[in-house]
């Protein structure tokens, strides 16, 4: 073991993650795609990709390039496959939207934008997988939040695997009737393993050490714990290896999502109940900006578990998927993002910079680079935009939505410049800003300083 | 096999709730080059295995009477047997006693790599510096590596404690 080194282009991920969230934010305020297009409309979904790969994956691979090293103890396998893993998200990213505004609106070049899509997305998420994948297994027997990683790496390539499929059918580069079936019926497939399994299942994993660490709270894995990994496990194994089995045997997937869906409402009430304990029993009373707002959206998970099983119960589930998918990512996943982005900057950012100076000089510390009161205005207009936003979906009012939309754009551009000033140091006082031997970061790209 | 053995007890410390990983590297310390330790232990001390195994010895741990385990730590030579140098140990055999304690258990990150950093900027190279954390030091490490100290550590059997010896290192970038 000889420790982690700050991952070289993690902020890079960020910075694209954090354009793909503003662009499909103000594309939603301006009422392109659902709720003024209909949910399947391909203007809908440009926004719901532009904000699952374009903000939310970006976000997560960034985050696990720095913070899988730190799960397992054991350095990250490549610091240099990060990059071209980059190139191949975000221009695959690109062929989607280009493919998708196509069958919108059949004009222009007859370019395959959706096979080159699926082909570069496909080979992005290969080399995240393989990067991740070989240091996860380099580092065995691995801890628990390492193994919800892992189980998010496979919803994932699930997701990716479905989303191919998809794009090679749409675009018509294939007419093979298995993978029309599969494309036909494969859609909760696709969006169960992506939001459930990738995003919130890793997102889960990596919440039990971070919340842990940043509130003082013990590690020690609980008994209940295992259970949510099993639980959400075999939630997921359900959806995606019975709905294939379901897909070529010809069924429907009712049974199989049900199942699925009494599997992951387990999973997330004991997760539930393992946070609100970490929240009990840290050491830390006055938590920093980032723990308070990891709160809020561990609320609107349980949230938009609640309006699930009400919408259920109701018999409106169907109906109103939208407002549910809505809160789980913008309430839930990109509260959580946000939140954690602006603790993850300000600690990576105070590591590089004040390092190799710390003892030998009068430094910072870590909350000298933030100023939470500032900060905390944005994220509260944030989360009220997104419960009104909900609300607004559910009482079917997309100029209502519209604006609330546009509220969120705001909310998120004025935490992008909270965290543009800790990249510079802004807040920094002067006198301690740039003691000697410390170099202002770059913006996008961390100088990795080699033992 | 001629290897002698020093014993070591640490059931007694374990039972009262003690913390032995100090007495147990100080008395692999001062082992005399070929000597071999026998630990006894309440449990499988697993964690020890990788310490030790870095500075070079193998293990043979079989569990004894009522639950306890007697492990042999037998000297198998300075390298490891892909034949590179254990990193942790970069330097030599036996340390000095430490000359500072910290005990940064209750400390949020990172203010205990701050702490250990700033402590080993005011000591003499060779002194020995030993540190009581919560969590392993991830970040730290590579920066001890940078700054030319060497680094022993690894978690108390218990899992909660991760306890930490450095040596200030005699290459160490000139402080003013």
């Amino acid at each position: 073991m000889i420790g982690v080194t700050i991952s070289r282009w993690t902020m890079s991920y960020f910075a694209a993650a954090l354009a793909s969230l503003v662009a499909a934010l103000v594309l939603m305020a301006s009422g392109y795609g659902f709720p003024s297009d209909p949910i399947r409309a391909p203007e809908t979904l440009v926004v719901v990709h532009l904000v699952a790969i374009g903000w939310l994956s970006l976000l997560m691979c960034g985050a696990l390039f720095q913070f899988v090293p730190v799960l397992v103890a054991y350095p990250i396998h490549s610091n240099a496959l990060p990059l071209p893993a980059l190139v191949c998200l975000a221009g695959g990213l690109a062929a989607l939207i280009l493919g998708f505004r196509q069958l919108a609106a059949p004009v222009g070049p007859e370019i395959p934008y959706l096979a080159l899509a699926a082909v570069s997305l496909v080979a992005g998420f290969a080399l995240v997988l393989w990067n991740l994948g070989r240091t996860l297994w380099a580092a065995r027997p691995l801890p628990l939040p390492a193994r919800f990683v892992v189980v998010g790496l496979a919803g994932i390539a699930a997701t990716a695997g479905f989303g191919a499929i998809f794009a090679l059918v749409l675009g018509g580069a294939t007419a093979n009737p298995h993978l029309v079936e599969a494309a036909a019926a494969g859609l909760p497939i696709h969006a169960v393993a992506g939001i459930g399994g990738w995003l919130t299942f890793t997102a889960m994993g990596v919440s039990y050490r971070l919340l842990a660490m940043f509130m003082l709270a013990p590690e020690h894995d609980r008994a209940g714990t295992g259970a949510v990994f099993y639980l959400g496990a075999a939630s997921l194994a359900v959806v995606v290896l019975g709905g294939v089995a379901a897909i070529c045997a010809g069924r429907t997937l009712t049974i199989v999502l049900s199942v699925a869906a009494v599997l992951g409402l387990a999973a997330l009430g004991l997760y539930g109940r393992d946070m609100i304990h970490l929240y009990r029993v840290r050491r830390r009373r006055a938590i920093e900006l980032n723990s308070r707002m990891a709160g809020v959206a561990l609320a609107n998970l349980a949230a938009a578990v609640a309006l699930t099983l009400a919408l259920l119960g109701a018999g409106a589930f169907d109906r109103h998927v939208g407002a549910v998918v809505f809160l789980a990512a913008f309430g839930w996943l990109s509260g959580l993002g946000l939140a954690k982005l602006y603790k993850i900057v300000a600690f990576l950012t105070w590591l590089e910079s004040y390092g190799p100076v710390l003892g030998k000089a009068a430094t910072p510390r870590v909350q000298d680079l933030v100023v939470e009161r500032r900060a905390a205005r944005w994220f509260l207009l944030y989360f009220v935009a997104v419960a009104g936003g909900t609300v607004a979906l559910l009482a079917d009012a997309p100029l209502a939505f519209r604006g609330l939309a546009g509220v969120m754009a705001t909310a998120t551009s004025g935490i992008v410049v909270e965290l543009l000033r800790i990249r510079r140091l802004a807040d920094v006082a002067v006198a301690l800003r740039l003691p000697d031997g410390v170099h202002r970061p770059l913006l996008l790209v961390s100088r990795a300083r080699q033992a | 096999m001629t290897t002698s053995f020093v014993d070591v007890d640490v059931r007694s410390i374990l039972r009262a709730g003690g913390e032995p990983f100090e007495v147990i590297m100080s008395a692999v310390n001062a082992l005399a080059p070929g000597q071999g330790l026998r630990l006894f232990a309440t449990f499988e001390p697993t964690p020890l295995f990788h310490v030790l195994g870095a500075r070079g010895f193998s293990h043979v741990a079989k569990p004894i009477d009522g639950g306890d385990w007697e492990v042999l730590f037998q000297p198998s030579g300075a390298v490891r047997p892909d034949g590179a140098p254990a990193r942790p140990a970069s330097g030599d055999g036996a340390w000095p006693a430490p000359v500072r304690r910290l005990d940064l258990r209750d400390l949020d990150p990172p203010e205990p790599m701050v702490r250990i950093l700033a402590a080993l900027e005011a000591m003499a190279a060779g002194e020995v510096l030993a540190a009581l954390l919560c969590r392993e030091p991830v970040f730290l490490l590579p920066e001890l590596a940078k700054r030319g100290h060497a680094w022993r550590g690894g978690f108390e059997p218990d899992g909660k404690t991760y306890a930490l010896l450095v040596r200030v290192g005699d290459a160490r970038e000139a402080a003013a």
